[in-house]
């Protein structure tokens, strides 16, 4: 009893260190922001870096997605055009980054992004954390259906009773679940994963924006679109870009270049038919081997995580081990409570955590930075409870010859202990290594340009749920096949030592 | 012969038992003792407070006139490579080939080189008749190659005495032979020894002082001949009536 009482405060202390820092920094960073002479230079510090960054989650057609366009990848859609304009108009160059639509506004408030545009309607709830320009469109909301269930959806009231996906966050998610309460709400991530779930039935309608099920219905022979007539106002209707709160100088800049477009009517004479020409040219060649660029540069960054994640979480599990193993109760209770903690919660908020809430305090930090620190810490854990019961496993015999020779306890640890101990725990470690290919795949909630990540592009890319699934199980299986062959053969060299 | 270990008063306390209750014994340059007792009696406890593999409750173990119950970290390692040690279990190190094992603690704690430490390992080896198993693993040795090998592993460190904490005690009876014969030759060569140890017949021919230690104190320090023809206490009358029908 008197132990967990000692461990659950090394536990509170540990995390009130790391917390209490993090929460005044972020408090500060807030300040700084809302301060009036902030609001003024916004504008004037996006031109000085000389770039505007854009969030946007780039499955979403025809207001964001990606294509190819002369066998690169680039993100295109009304969004991304009208996002170019606005950035032209600043002077500055465009830099886009995709993510998940939740982490669209998060990103924003912790300033890892300049503005948003990813079709997001101005709520009243949204205005509160953040700045909008003027709509620059609105558009009707109606249900993607398949063609041959067609006949039974009439209204909203034929979905009583079934399955309706929305994309979580969104407007839709709400409009659903307030003016269809019989029906039951299912919410993903990507509007990519909603669609084919529709398609395989697992649900029976999708929501979303009439501009998108247009487009999927026309990719798609097997879909149409009906409408739920759902009641709404302008506001919620319409899409405008976001800003960070305070960021005036830029708002009013962005709603300059939108008055303009506009006025020039631009979108529905030239955005919307240049997306929908992206569109049909994307599947057309959408075999998945003409995508394998896509895929190659999702291993490379799986690998890279991995390996880099795998170095530092042994160099610092071991650390961890030997503390846990410390004499010293301060220590051992400060390894106790990380080992714990880290274990006790899940990857992805970590990696959340590391990437908004560090990030928050330094903030250039890339994605792909955060992932692998997220990782390293997450394994570190892991490998520090294999390394322990390694040391363990190592009977109290061999540290006393070792010290009765005059060994330090570093040296028995490092010429005696450890090389037993490693050749005992190759099987757990290997495992590790094998588990984190395949968890690294969470970093692609951050927008990490992982193996995962590539694949939803594809998905998007190709109006194809399954295919690509299924291509990058099989690189997961050849790669952690592959890398346990590996380590077999070491460890049978290990036991011919 | 000057005193090469000196316990005074020395304590050891497991919760409200006290397995060592105030021990003074001195130990001399070249000199072989033999700790004998029952059971449980803390022979084994006694010997590894020597080299504070066991830390002491109270008292001090002068070991060439400097305190090793207070010696901290470096100088604990400098005693303790003087203060060879031969386990009942052997210990040799399973990841290292029988020449390694001797060789390591050469290299990583005198800073010896490689050659030489070899050198010396291959002579210590031949010294207990296993040169020929230098390139095999403990694993594949019998418990008397490898007890012997631990001695060569003791011996190379040029130690001052060597403990033996029940030497034969996990050996097949056969083997146990090989391993006494080395250590007589050990004695004959006039190494410093103190051996815990069950062997009545090896104590009676090798040792020069007999230790019969029972209920926390050293009952008899005398000759062999003294101890086994005309114990004194009534404790070790007991004992030896036990031990040898």
């Amino acid at each position: 009893m008197k132990r967990f009482v000692k461990l659950i405060l090394a536990l509170f202390i540990t995390l009130s260190c790391i917390v209490a820092p993090l929460a005044s920094t972020a408090k500060a960073a807030t300040n700084d922001q809302s301060s009036t002479k902030e609001a003024t230079e916004s504008l004037a510090a996006v031109k000085k870096r000389g770039k505007l960054v854009v969030g946007v989650s780039a499955d979403y057609p025809p207001y964001e997605f990606t294509a190819k366009v002369g066998g690169k990848t680039e993100y295109v859609g009304m969004d991304i055009e009208i996002a170019k304009q606005v950035a032209k108009d600043m002077g500055v160059k465009l830099e886009i980054k995709n993510m998940d639509f939740d982490s669209l506004l998060v990103a924003l408030e912790t300033h890892k992004i300049d503005a948003t545009i990813s079709g997001i309607n101005p709520t009243p709830e949204r205005r509160k954390n953040v700045d909008f320009t003027d709509l620059y469109y609105s558009g009707k909301q109606v249900i993607l259906i398949n063609k041959r269930t067609a006949s039974e959806y009439k209204n909203a009231a034929s979905f009583d009773g079934k399955k309706v996906g929305a994309q979580t966050g969104s407007l839709l998610y709400d409009l659903v679940k307030k003016q269809m309460p019989k029906a039951q709400v299912k919410g993903l991530a990507k509007l990519n994963n909603l669609v084919i779930a529709l398609k395989s039935n697992k649900v029976d309608g999708v929501a979303m924006d009439y501009p998108t099920a247009k487009a999927y219905a026309e990719n798609n022979p097997d879909l149409t679109t009906m409408d739920p007539h759902f009641i709404v106002d302008k506001d919620q209707t319409g899409y405008a870009m976001a800003f960070d709160k305070g960021a005036d100088s830029l708002v009013a800049s962005a709603n300059k270049t939108i008055a303009k477009i506009k006025q020039k009517d631009l979108i529905t004479s030239e955005y919307i038919p240049q997306a929908s020409k992206y569109m049909t040219q994307s599947t057309k060649e959408n075999k998945m081997v003409d995508y394998w660029t896509y895929f190659a540069k999702g291993v490379e960054y799986t690998l890279i995580i991995t390996i880099v994640s795998v170095f530092f979480g042994v160099i610092l599990g071991t650390l961890l081990a030997i503390m846990r193993l410390a004499h010293n109760k301060v220590i051992h209770y400060l390894a106790v409570a990380y080992i714990e903690f880290v274990r006790g919660t899940p990857l992805m908020v970590q990696v959340m955590f590391v990437y908004f809430g560090i990030g928050a305090v330094i903030q250039s930090m890339p994605a792909l930075v955060a992932g692998i620190i997220a990782t390293s810490l997450n394994s570190a854990a892991y490998v520090a409870e294999i390394i322990r019961s390694g040391i363990d496993s190592i009977p109290v015999g061999q540290t006393e010859a070792a010290r009765s020779l005059g060994m330090s306890q570093a040296k028995a640890y490092r010429y005696v202990i450890l090389p037993q101990a490693l050749k005992n725990i190759w099987p757990a470690l290997g495992n590790e290594f094998i588990t984190l290919i395949k968890e690294s795949s969470i970093v692609s909630v951050i927008g990490v340009a992982d193996l995962m990540y590539q694949t939803q592009l594809v998905q998007s890319a190709t109006y194809k749920g399954v295919a690509p699934l299924f291509v990058t199980m099989l690189i997961y299986f050849v790669l952690t096949f592959t890398l346990s062959k590996i380590l077999n053969h070491v460890e049978r060299k290990m036991n011919h030592a | 012969m000057p005193n090469l270990i000196e316990i005074k008063n020395l304590k050891k306390v497991y919760g409200q038992t006290a397995v060592l209750d105030g021990i003074n014994q001195e130990v001399k340059q070249g000199e072989v003792v033999c700790i004998i007792g029952p059971s449980g009696a803390g022979k084994s406890t006694l010997l590894r407070c020597f080299n504070q593999l066991e830390q002491a409750t109270a008292g001090q173990i002068l070991f060439e006139g400097q305190d090793i119950t207070q010696a901290k970290d470096q100088d604990l390692n400098q005693l303790r490579e003087k203060m060879g040690m031969v386990f009942q279990s052997f210990n040799l190190f399973p990841n290292m080939s029988v020449l390694d094992n001797v060789k390591i603690a050469q290299i990583k704690v005198k800073g010896t080189t490689d050659a030489a430490a070899t050198k010396k390992a291959e002579k210590l080896l031949a010294k207990v008749g296993l040169l020929d198993k230098k390139d095999q693993f403990p694993q594949s040795l019998s418990g008397g190659q490898q007890q012997r090998v631990a001695i060569a592993r003791t011996l190379a460190m040029d130690p001052d005495v060597i403990l033996f904490d029940e030497p034969t005690s996990a050996l097949d009876p056969e083997m146990v032979g090989e391993v006494l014969k080395v250590m007589k030759d050990l004695a004959n060569s006039g190494m410093t020894m103190v051996i815990v140890t069950h062997e009545m017949g090896f104590a009676k021919e090798v040792a020069d002082k007999i230790w019969f230690l029972a209920d926390g104190n050293i009952q008899e320090d005398v000759t062999p001949e003294e101890f086994f023809a005309a114990p004194k206490t009534a404790r070790a009358q007991e004992f030896l009536k036990k031990v040898l029908y």
